[in-house]
């Protein structure tokens, strides 16, 4: 299919716009171009639901992987000098403290692309989602451990001491006293981590997935122009970062209950 | 009840604890005394392995608490516990706090520990403050409800690791009149405590711990007229 022209688009436009010099007239043209002219927002509308996709998905499972290595992490060093060693324990720490190093210590990037053509070479627009969920996921929940274990290091020991003398097991403990304590503490910085990803899922076109990037991508390519398209991204991120900001806001105030006096 | 046989308690080269032995009959009321560094708090951390003894034994109804085997986290709701910094969930409120232990270990169905919780609250007479957080309340009110937190789980015996210690003065004393109330009720207690008019009053024996072991012990009347050893007398004539 033919591109539309500067000079056919013209002769469509409404009279008021007519008048207006050439350049705001080319910006015009160009916004047609990228969001109305074939129903091009539909583009972006489907990279948007990539996107979240990928990172709702990714969170999920760096808040599981996260929540699992902290907890190990922080049984691991919550441990006594002179206590009998558990040897489990020290594996699994091992195997945590390897992650963390190997995760944080690779660009994302990197991450991904060995993801997507050495570990799982996905074939399909599903099996790329997929894998870009795994990738964002496994990265992620680098980050998170560190957020959810200094989280749970704010937490007092005498929590885990009360819940402990009242016949609790230590994951019932964890899981009912000290986690929904360091959440708490920690919704700033684990919010911080969302924007990040949300932000950073942009460079899944590398395995082909077809997020808001890609879609500005594909515009650019069909209308030759960069301007609109590229700005509109920025905005369109931008936009979703503001809103969630106000969400994470609203969220911490809501958790803030049990501190008022 | 309680039968504590050498037990001994370092941390690193730091021996707190060095042999102590002592039996705890059902129905008492022990008070331990002590200058600070005797090891009685860390004593008392043992019964309910808040910390881990390095040698001895602890043998509670029977069964032998420091075994390998022995899943402590059934000893120990049966043992009661009450600290100095109260610790009470300060993300639930006060009947939460109550709730959250027999509902998560399915003692009791929900509605049930919602009666007993508000039982509890009336005994320790708190009970207008079922729905407030922790934060909301004085240390006084704070470390009611954690004994009433203690009392839900039916314990056979309760400890307290100086209850009163973090009060302010004029909130010691409803919260030494609980406790004088649980005793009269029967309760098993061990108490640390600088409190010596509660150990006169409410211990049926009084323990004095010095350098990692117990060094004297007698009913309350004796142990504060005629002390024996020279290191009780030189600590009472301090605290008294």
């Amino acid at each position: 299919m033919t591109e539309l022209t500067f000079a056919n688009w013209l002769g469509t436009v409404p009279e008021w716009l007519a008048g207006w010099p050439e350049g705001v007239q080319r910006l015009f043209f160009q916004f047609y171009q990228t969001f109305v002219y074939q129903d091009r927002w539909t583009f972006f509308t489907n990279g948007l639901k990539t996107t979240f996709l990928i990172t709702l998905g990714a969170l999920l499972l760096g808040v599981l992987i996260g929540v699992l290595v902290a907890v190990v992490r922080s049984a691991h060093d919550s441990r006594r000098a002179g206590a009998r060693p558990n040897l489990v324990l020290n594996f699994f720490n091992t195997v945590c403290k390897l992650y963390l190093t190997v995760i944080r210590g690779t660009p994302m990037m990197v991450q991904l692309l060995i993801m997507g053509y050495v570990i799982l070479k996905p074939r399909g627009e599903q099996a790329v989602l997929v894998t870009a969920i795994v990738a964002f996921g496994i990265n992620s929940g680098a980050y998170v451990a560190e957020i959810v274990r200094s989280g749970i290091m704010s937490i007092s020991a005498g929590q885990m001491e009360a819940g402990r003398s009242l016949g609790l097991t230590y994951g019932k403990t964890m899981w009912y006293i000290i986690i929904p304590q360091a959440i708490k503490n920690i919704l700033p910085a684990l919010g911080n981590e969302m924007i990040t990803l949300i932000k950073e899922t942009s460079i899944v076109t590398v395995i082909a997935g077809k997020d808001l990037t890609k879609a500005a991508q594909v515009i650019v390519t069909k209308t030759n122009q960069y301007l609109v398209p590229y700005i509109s991204l920025a905005v369109i991120y931008l936009v979703i970062v503001l809103i969630l900001t106000k969400l994470l806001g609203l969220l911490e105030r809501r958790l803030r209950t049990s501190d008022r006096r | 009840m309680i039968a504590v046989k050498n037990l001994c308690k370092a941390f690193g080269e730091n021996e707190v604890l060095k042999g102590v032995n002592e039996h705890i009959e059902k129905g008492e009321k022990v008070v331990i005394i002590g200058p600070s560094g005797s090891g009685k708090s860390t004593f008392l951390r043992c019964l309910n392995l808040l910390e881990e003894p390095t040698g001895g034994s602890i043998i509670f109804e029977g069964q032998n608490i420091t075994a390998k085997d022995t899943d402590i986290n059934l000893i120990r709701r049966k043992m009661g516990m009450v600290f100095q910094q109260f610790n009470l969930f300060p993300h639930l409120t006060v009947k939460e706090n109550i709730k959250l232990a027999p509902v998560k270990l399915k003692i009791m169905a929900d509605e049930e520990a919602d009666k007993r919780a508000l039982q509890l609250l009336e005994r320790v007479g708190l009970p207008d403050k079922a729905d407030s957080y922790p934060i909301q309340l004085s240390g006084g009110q704070q470390q009611r409800i954690a004994i009433a937190r203690a009392l839900a789980m039916n314990p056979d015996v309760m400890l307290f690791d100086e209850p009163t210690s973090a009060l302010d003065p004029e909130m010691v004393g409803e919260v030494l009149e609980i406790m004088k109330e649980l005793a009269e009720d029967g309760m098993t207690m061990v108490v640390v405590t600088h409190e010596m008019g509660f150990a006169r009053e409410v211990a049926t024996r009084v323990l004095f711990m010095d350098g990692g072991n117990i060094v004297e012990q007698n009913e309350p009347k004796a142990f504060f007229a005629n002390p024996q050893n020279p290191r009780l007398k030189d600590f009472l004539s301090k605290v008294l």
